[in-house]
């Protein structure tokens, strides 16, 4: 896979199929890599905007669910001029096969950019089973 | 009965989308700045003696910015890296966020000093507040009585 360059991409809304929130306003996707390492799943996220206290992470039958929360009261008294971009909250949800020890998750938030490290339950990591020789011989 | 109304509206993002929209759609507005599509996207906003321009810059080191001002040119370079993987790392089942050098430069009306921003870096975003020259900030002007008969009254 080649890394991707940096170009300016159109934010992409969450689609609500009938499911809206109380709160009006746009959602959008945070851009996502998702790895696999040894005995965990690693997961970043962009958002941009986001400060921890308004970020949620929840796990809840295997769903991953990620929320941030964008304040507006840095854009109070000013008024937009030339524009870009929109500004939105954060949504997104996965599905993990892999069974995750809710409780061993870590989440960091730093510079935009969430961080989750879900570590795998035991019996689902990989085991190599060490071939010994028979008995006897 | 009226709705009741637990937020005003007003502060809320969804009012911000909608000003951000109608200047998004309006060209009058977009006079003086140039360069849409170029990697970072930016919002500019108005203040009294102030633009503040915004960028969505997550994950950059604050060390990595270079910011550099020439004439009405304002140059922001800086480098997006990617994390650490770890030592025992087998491979990405996804991979949308984009990683890389970039070079911006804005280009400000006449009215503003690019010489005197001033740059803050917090959550992912990049802030430049650029100072008006003083003889374009707004000016208070008051109205005086032209003669001595309106100075009476």
């Amino acid at each position: 896979m080649t890394p991707q360059e940096l170009v300016k991409k159109e934010k992409q809304q969450v689609q609500t199929k009938g499911q809206e929130k109380t709160r009006p306003g746009v959602y959008y996707m945070p851009e996502v890599d998702i790895g696999e390492a040894g005995d965990s799943l690693k997961l970043w996220a962009d958002m941009p905007g986001v400060s921890d206290k308004d970020l949620s992470v929840t796990l809840e039958n295997n769903i991953l669910t990620i929320e941030g929360m964008v304040s507006t009261s840095m854009y109070e008294g000013l008024s937009p001029r030339y524009t870009e971009y929109n500004v939105g909250n954060y949504f997104r949800q996965f599905t993990l096969n892999e069974t995750i020890d809710a409780g061993r998750i870590k989440a960091s938030l730093r510079n935009g950019v969430l961080e989750l490290d879900l570590p795998k339950v035991k019996k689902a990591r990989p085991r190599k089973i060490e071939v010994r020789p028979a008995q006897g011989k | 009965m009226a709705l009741l109304r637990f937020e005003d509206p007003f502060s809320s993002v969804l009012a911000l989308q909608q000003e951000l929209e109608r200047t998004l759609l309006n060209p009058a507005f977009s006079m003086g700045f140039s360069g849409y599509g170029a990697y970072p996207p930016i919002n500019v906003f108005d203040e009294k003696e102030h633009a503040m321009i915004v960028a969505e810059v997550p994950g950059l080191d604050l060390k990595s910015f270079d910011i550099s001002a020439q004439g009405h040119t304002l140059t922001i370079h800086s480098e997006r890296k990617r994390e650490e993987e770890g030592g025992d790392w087998m491979g990405y089942h996804r991979r949308e966020r984009a990683f890389g050098e970039f070079s911006r430069s804005i280009q400000l009306p006449e009215e503003f000093e690019a010489d005197k921003a001033e740059a803050k870096y917090g959550n992912g975003l990049l802030m430049i507040r650029v100072p008006r020259h003083e003889a374009a900030k707004p000016s208070q002007i008051t109205v005086q009585a032209a003669s001595e008969e309106a100075r009476r009254k």
